[in-house]
C-alpha cells in the first residue's frame, strides 16, 4: 500500500513479460471466440434450457466481450508499474481472475484435477499459482481500504 | 467440483410461473479463489464482510448458494454481473 491510499503494482521484469504474453494470448482467444478454453468464462445462465440460454447469450455476449477486452487493456497499461485506486484494484482483480480462469481451464484440459489440488509440474502451473498469489494480494489490498 | 446439473420440469409456463421470483445461484468451482468470491459478493451486492464470507463458505461447503432473487430482469442482470466477474452463476425459478 502506498501512503496516499493507492495500491502499488510493481512487477519484476520477467513477471511483466509473462503477464503481457498472457494478455496477448487471451485477447486472441476472446476475439476468436468459441474456443474450448473459454468455456469456463462463459458458464450457462440457464442450464437445461437451450432457448433461454441462447436468448441470454444474444443479449449479453457482446457486452461481456467488450468488458473483458477493456479489462485486459487496464491490466496491460499498468504492467510496467501503476498506483491503483479502488476502481483500479477492482479492475485488476477482475482481469487477473479472468486470465487465471483460462489458465485453470487449460490445466484441466491437460488432465489436472484442480478440485483435488493435483497440479502437474510445468510452466502452466507456475503461472496459475503466480496469478493466484497476485489475486490474493489484491483482494487483501481491496479489503483493507 | 462438477458442472451444475439442473433437472427442469418442461411444462408450459403459466401466468403463475411468470410472477414467481427467480433466484440467482453461485456454484462452487475449483478455480476461483475463496477470497475473490467473497470480494465479488461484497462489491456487487453490497454485502457486509460477514455475510459475503458466510455465502462464500456456503458455496464452498454445500456446492451452491442463492445470492439474490427477484424478477427475471433483475436476476438476469445479477447473473450477467457475476459472469463479468468470472463466477459460475445460474438462475432458476423459485419453487
Amino acid at each position: 500500500m502506498a501512503g496516499d491510499g493507492g495500491v502499488v503494482v510493481s512487477l519484476q521484469e520477467r513477471e511483466q513479460e509473462v503477464l503481457a504474453d498472457l494478455i496477448v494470448d487471451l485477447r486472441q482467444l476472446l476475439m476468436a471466440d468459441s474456443h474450448d478454453t473459454l468455456r469456463r468464462l462463459n458458464p450457462p445462465a440457464h442450464p437445461g434450457d437451450e432457448e433461454a440460454e441462447a436468448a441470454y447469450r444474444a443479449m449479453v455476449g457482446d457486452e461481456l466481450l467488450r468488458g473483458r477486452l477493456d479489462l485486459l487493456d487496464v491490466v496491460d497499461e499498468g504492467i510496467g508499474g501503476a498506483v491503483l485506486d479502488e476502481a483500479g484494484v477492482a479492475a485488476w482483480l477482475q482481469g487477473l481472475n479472468m486470465i487465471r480462469l483460462v489458465l485453470g481451464e487449460r490445466l484441466e484440459l491437460d488432465g489436472a484435477d484442480l478440485a483435488a489440488h493435483e497440479l502437474p509440474d510445468g510452466p502452466a502451473t507456475v503461472l496459475y499459482e503466480w496469478t493466484g498469489e497476485l489475486l490474493e494480494f489484491l483482494v487483501r489490498a481491496a479489503s483493507s481500504r | 467440483m462438477t458442472a451444475p446439473l439442473i433437472v427442469e420440469d418442461r411444462e408450459t409456463e403459466s401466468v403463475d410461473d411468470l410472477s414467481r421470483p427467480w433466484k440467482v445461484i453461485v456454484w462452487d468451482d475449483p478455480i476461483n479463489l475463496m477470497s475473490y468470491v467473497a470480494f465479488v459478493f461484497r462489491k456487487l451486492f453490497g454485502f457486509s464482510e460477514e455475510k459475503a464470507h458466510r455465502l462464500m463458505m456456503q458455496v464452498h461447503t454445500e456446492g451452491r448458494a442463492v445470492v439474490s432473487s427477484g424478477p427475471k430482469e433483475k436476476a438476469e442482470m445479477d447473473v450477467f454481473r457475476l459472469h463479468e466477474h468470472g463466477l459460475w452463476a445460474t438462475m432458476e425459478h423459485d419453487s
